[in-house]
């Protein structure tokens, strides 16, 4: 029996173990989700031939192990080299021609020189810090935004671990049709450039986002209330409203699992919505649907009645999505506020 | 016995990427046509579905336009039950849920990690190997989804 087991758990370990790697599949199982079929772009962005004669081989197989944190793309560290260069070589039969290599070196420029430079030509879609403006990811495709590709966060540490000061001189020089960036070539010399790059390679990323300290790590925000099950429902319906939510009509947590008789009527979710911010939400990160809809729990045991609610903080943390965490926090304050409400 | 077979579970959960914290994939169909068949898989996987969300129709209904985009719930009661009764504080995470996105003719589909809440709960070891369980479940539903392919 012990051996049956053993041998199913050889069976098991992943094909990547044993097998060489199918760049094609490897993009489909990783990349395809928010890239799409041949780059065509969606959550992610597009990896169009314009956009891959850009950027080298190096810059893609950093970002791809780097990711982008709080910019939604994950980082794959633990693909093999050879699951990289594979991923890679799929990629590039996209484009007829061969990937551009640029120089390692560290392009000696002066970043007080750079600085005037960016404020001119650069903040308006990078923004001051280098965050990168508008709101979202991704290209749009279900709803609207402000750019067909967000502006790339320039002080991303993803991005200043990945990109070589050539490469990005080189898309200074050239520009990005399809994110309307302009092309520098003939604008700006040389020098300018050189000293453009050196000013970018100071931007920092803002400080991390915390919700509070007292829920922090915790999995759910949990509060007893001091009255009965239907007054407490009645309570927290009613601070909801006040909070400017629109409350759906109540379920059971059984509630189509169980027949209408034997479902437990002392486990109900409230679940509410502020229409406007779902839209914006969506906007900013369209995988949000997996924590919808905002609900709070209203449970009766053991003659105690409890309210949960998912810790939108730390839920906000599985999205790599720094715009989520914003709101989030912010979340954080009134669903607390909700539920001391209607428990006080 | 009992350790090979955990271990069995865990490797099975192990998700492709350690960094990953929600299990996506995309399928090539229209998003009804999705949601349809999603809904078939999940019952092969011996769960019931509890209910459809409708957040497309929701915007709708106070004119943000939106695409097909619906949120599937479903669980198994059994489970459901005993798991309220025994750790309630899960109450949040339950039924377990998947979004079915459009984009264009093809659609995303998304779900959180079940095992990304295993830190958040402080490895409990019941926990884990039931996080672990729907780990593999959903992995495994959204696989299928990702190859199916329409019969001829």
């Amino acid at each position: 029996m012990k051996r049956t087991l053993l041998a199913l758990l050889f069976l098991l370990l992943p094909p990547s173990l044993w097998a060489a790697p199918d760049g094609k599949a490897l993009y489909e199982t990783h990349c395809s989700v928010c890239h799409q079929t041949e780059g065509k772009g969606g959550i992610g962005l597009p990896l169009t031939q314009e956009i891959l004669e850009q950027l080298s081989d190096d810059y893609i197989a950093k970002t791809i192990r780097n990711g982008r944190p709080g910019r939604i793309m994950p980082s794959f560290y633990e693909l093999s080299d050879a699951q990289v260069k594979a991923i890679l070589q799929y990629i590039r039969g996209w484009s007829d021609k061969p990937a551009p290599v640029f120089p390692k070196v560290t392009l000696k420029g002066d970043p007080k020189r750079g600085k005037p430079l960016y404020m001119k030509h650069c903040k308006k879609c990078h923004g001051t810090d280098g965050s990168g403006e508008g709101s979202g990811t991704g290209v749009t495709l279900s709803r609207e935004r402000e750019f067909m590709v967000m502006p790339a966060a320039l002080n991303n540490p993803g991005f200043q671990r990945s990109a070589s000061d050539a490469m990005i001189a080189d898309i200074i020089r050239r520009g990005r049709k399809i994110g309307h960036m302009p092309s520098f070539e003939g604008k700006l010399s040389e020098q300018q450039i050189t000293d453009l790059v050196a000013f970018l390679r100071t931007l920092r990323p803002p400080p991390p986002i915390h919700g509070m300290k007292e829920w922090a790590g915790r999995p759910v925000y949990i509060m007893e209330s001091p009255y009965g099950f239907k007054e407490t429902v009645a309570n927290l319906k009613e601070a909801l409203t006040g909070a400017n939510f629109r409350i759906f009509p109540t379920r059971y947590l059984e509630q189509g699992l169980a027949d209408d008789f034997d479902v437990n009527k002392k486990q109900i979710g409230i679940r509410f919505c502020n229409f406007k911010e779902l839209y914006h939400l969506l906007n900013i990160d369209p995988r949000l649907g997996t924590v919808l809809p905002c609900r709070i729990n209203v449970i009766e045991r053991n003659g105690k009645v409890i309210l949960i609610s998912p810790n939108v903080v730390e839920v906000a943390r599985l999205f790599n999505n720094r715009e989520l965490m914003e709101v989030a926090v912010v979340m954080e304050e009134i669903i607390l506020d909700v539920m001391e409400e209607a428990t006080l | 016995m009992k350790q090979i077979i955990l271990l069995l579970l865990l490797l099975m959960a192990a998700p492709l990427h350690a960094g990953q914290k929600l299990l996506m994939v995309r399928v090539n169909m229209k998003a009804q046509q999705t949601m349809d068949v999603l809904k078939e898989t999940v019952r092969e996987y011996g769960y019931e579905v509890a209910h459809v969300q409708r957040c497309d129709g929701g915007m709708a209904k106070f004119h943000y336009k939106s695409d097909f985009y619906r949120v599937l719930f479903f669980g198994k009661l059994a489970e459901v039950r005993g798991i309220l009764k025994a750790y309630p504080e899960l109450a949040p995470f339950l039924p377990l849920k998947i979004a079915v996105i459009a984009e264009k003719n093809q659609t995303v589909l998304a779900a959180m990690d079940p095992t990304a809440l295993a830190r958040l709960y402080g490895h409990h070891p019941v926990l884990d190997v039931q996080f672990a369980r729907w780990h593999s479940d959903l992995q495994a539903i959204l696989e299928e989804m990702r190859t199916f392919r329409k019969p001829e």
